[in-house]
């Protein structure tokens, strides 16, 4: 991975002006699994300000992190680590991660950019070799995401974008109460989501990447 | 823990002149014209689920770490309640008082807290998502987003617990779905006591 592509995104001003706000309700919703912004009839509603290379690469960073969840389910999930309820609670997670990655690759290629390509991962040894130890991991990636996720909120310029990221972001967050209650964390370590940059989020994912 | 305030100074950001048409029973009426607005929308949501909690946790109604988790939920809701307060004022609002609220069989059971309870947080969830767009502040955009990506774990947990199905219980799919003012306002108006004196409110029900 280049992580000076993907991590690289600068500062972006909050939106342009009250109508960019409120577009953020009209397309809030359209965000599905499978569906982009092109799927749902919405061929152009980005303006032109609205389109710079900062949203783009803030994108690419999330589709970096969900690129990891996702390889981490798919490999967990197959690694038969968990049974009964914990699996069935643990199968939806992979499926969202990978309509995540679907999802955020889709609208990066709408908006005219290049979705990076799927890193090359490696976990430590003990990682999907017992219950314990996977779901922890597990834990430590839900509650990275939400840090990731939240840490971006002012930094996204798209209203569209924001409230897509909005609504996978609040997914993660219960992802990761889920894990907590799991492996007997707490579900709920704060009353509000804490933020983390780029930069502390990249420390914390470069042990996983090749 | 630290339960903390946030969006300290935040207030700079604000025109220091902020209209304040803001009644205390109008804070479902349609639309937002201001940040203020928003907040005592969420500020409203906020009272509903903090005196719920306080009622649910005190009728006995679980034991463990059940029991552990919804004092969490409910401490969780007390600190939005004053986070939300202390905002507005910071901003030069004026919060809108607490609804009177009739909760009407809730707590007859363990069952049907944890039920009403699932219902509210995902009302919570979907409320946030839908007023975020309206929010002009980044500062209270960020404490927004924060608070709804918690109630998003409330709603997870309690489902959880409640043992309903994985998607569509403990998780609402890939995504989350925002609600607009009214959706919410039909979703909680059971709860509301004197609905009759929401003028702004039963505007959006016509």
């Amino acid at each position: 991975m280049k992580s000076n592509e993907i991590f690289e995104g600068k500062p972006v001003m909050a939106f342009d002006n009250a109508a960019d706000r409120r577009n953020f309700l009209k397309w809030a919703g359209i965000f599905g699994v499978g569906s982009t912004l092109v799927a749902a009839g919405v061929t152009r509603p980005f303006s032109a300000s609205a389109q710079g290379g900062g949203d783009i690469d803030i994108l690419n960073y999330a589709l970096t992190l969900e690129y990891l969840e996702a390889d981490f389910y798919k490999q967990g999930v197959a690694a038969k680590l968990v049974s009964g309820r914990e699996e069935e609670l643990i199968v939806p997670i992979r499926d969202h991660e990978a309509a995540h990655v679907s999802a955020i690759s889709s609208t990066i290629s709408d908006l005219g950019g290049q979705p990076v390509a799927t890193p090359k991962f490696k976990y430590p040894g003990p990682t999907f070799k017992s219950r314990d130890a996977f779901l922890k991991t597990a834990s430590t990636f839900e509650e990275l995401g939400v840090t990731a996720y939240h840490g971006q909120v002012t930094r996204i310029k798209n209203p569209d974008i924001l409230a897509a990221a909005a609504s996978i972001a609040g997914v993660e967050s219960r992802h990761a109460a889920v894990l907590a209650d799991l492996i007997g964390g707490d579900p709920f370590p704060a009353p509000v989501e804490a933020t983390k940059s780029m930069a502390q989020v990249l420390k914390a994912a470069k042990p996983f990447l090749k | 823990m630290n339960r903390r305030s946030f969006v300290k100074g935040s207030a700079a950001a604000i025109p220091a002149t902020v209209a304040l048409q803001m009644m205390s029973t109008s804070a479902f009426a349609q639309g937002f014209s201001n940040d203020v607005d928003v907040l005592n929308y969420a500020l409203t949501l906020e009272y509903l689920e903090s005196e719920f909690y306080r009622q649910g946790n005190g009728a006995g109604l679980l034991s463990g770490t059940e029991a552990d988790y919804l004092q969490q939920v409910g401490a969780d809701e007390d600190a939005h309640v004053a986070a939300l307060t202390d905002t507005i004022n910071q901003i030069g609002g004026a919060p809108v008082e607490a609804p009177a609220v009739d909760f009407g069989e809730s707590f007859a059971s363990r069952q049907s807290f944890l039920t009403t309870a699932h219902v509210f947080e995902n009302t919570g969830v979907q409320a946030y998502l839908g007023a975020a767009g309206f929010i002009s502040n980044p500062d209270i955009l960020q404490a927004a987003a924060g608070i709804f990506g918690v109630e998003a774990r409330h709603a997870a947990l309690i489902g959880s617990i409640l043992g309903l199905n994985a998607e569509d219980g403990v998780y609402m799919g890939a995504t989350e779905t925002p609600l607009t003012q009214a959706e919410v306002l039909k979703a909680v108006e059971p709860f509301l006591a004197g609905m009759g004196a929401m003028a702004g409110g039963a505007a959006v029900t016509r």
